[in-house]
């Protein structure tokens, strides 16, 4: 019996799209002080890696979750690469998780479960690429661990792909990124479409306060 | 028979086609297509829709067919300390 044999390959192109408007961009209210200025300093240029304010809550919340039982959650964020004037980005849309088998100190997808990852994955209504992978370090705050490179080296080493770490107790927040081996640090800003503005929908009527005194000297 | 699959890279994308036979099992489609995007093969798993393909399962066994498209799915692990090596 012959091995399966690769007989054609397509290689997904990294498509044209403007990132999310500045107006529609900001800051994680959970990073530190440092972190803020790395935000700041990368505002202008535009950002490597976008969060949508869903995959942001899904993610702050599933870390909260678990907080008190001080247990560690993951997940995988589903989005797109992207490229705009030179800049390649990654969109994270949505994120998928499932159940876990975790402690304090370990996490991983409990093997019994990757079904219900897998009917999430079908769920997510777009053609998705798994652009990194989130997970938590209850009040033990955000940095990578041998562990954490180790999955990064493995599965997800282009430039493009992220690591989230999160910690829900005392409310912090970073991405990483591998270069040439090493653990670096990458600003990040959540968006929000449109249509999930708080705003969005509300009339702002201008209110018919009837003529200035200015408008009525300038028609006298 | 050889039936033509499609693996998918969820990471980026990308595709391949892979000619099998009825008796090839999941694992070896796992090893071919990691082999060729340079990936480590444990760290991943297969899924065909929401369901889960096993290592020691045949193509027969799951029902693959002409044109099918299949997922390499990451398998991530997490934590603060490091296993023992």
């Amino acid at each position: 019996m012959s091995q399966p044999v690769i007989v054609g390959d397509h290689v997904a192109e990294v498509k044209e799209l403007p990132p999310p408007d500045r107006r529609r961009i900001k800051a994680h209210k959970w990073l530190t002080e440092k972190r803020m200025e790395d935000y700041r300093g990368r505002e202008s240029k535009g950002f490597e890696l976008y969060i949508s304010k869903l995959a942001e809550e899904k993610i702050r919340n599933h870390a909260l979750e678990h907080a008190f039982e001080r247990k560690e959650v993951m997940g995988l964020l589903l989005g797109g690469m992207y490229r705009h004037n030179g800049l390649e980005y990654a969109l994270v849309r949505d994120v998928a998780t499932t159940d876990l088998d975790a402690t304090d100190v370990s996490v991983r997808f409990d093997p019994r479960a990757f079904e219900k990852l897998f009917a999430s994955l079908e769920e997510v209504g777009f053609r998705y690429v798994i652009v990194g992978w989130y997970h938590s370090h209850p009040s033990y705050h955000c940095f990578m661990s041998s562990t954490d490179v180790q999955t990064q080296r493995l599965m997800f080493n282009l430039r493009g792909h992220s690591a989230i770490v999160i910690d829900p107790i005392n409310k912090e927040i970073e991405a990483f990124y591998l270069e040439e081996g090493k653990v670096r640090s990458r600003p990040f800003a959540i968006y929000w479409d449109e249509y999930q503005s708080p705003y969005y929908g509300t009339p702002v009527r201008m209110r018919d306060v009837g003529p200035s005194e200015g408008d009525l000297g300038a028609g006298a | 028979m050889t039936i033509k699959v499609k693996v998918r890279n969820a990471e980026t994308g990308s595709t391949v086609d892979m000619e099998m036979e009825n008796e090839n099992t999941m694992s070896e489609i796992v090893q071919g297509a990691a082999g060729y995007w340079k990936k480590e093969a444990g760290a991943y798993v297969l899924r065909r829709g929401k369901k889960l393909l096993r290592g020691s399962q045949t193509v027969l066994e799951v029902g693959l067919k002409d044109d099918d498209e299949v997922e390499l799915i990451p398998d991530p692990e997490g934590g603060y300390r490091a296993p023992p090596f």
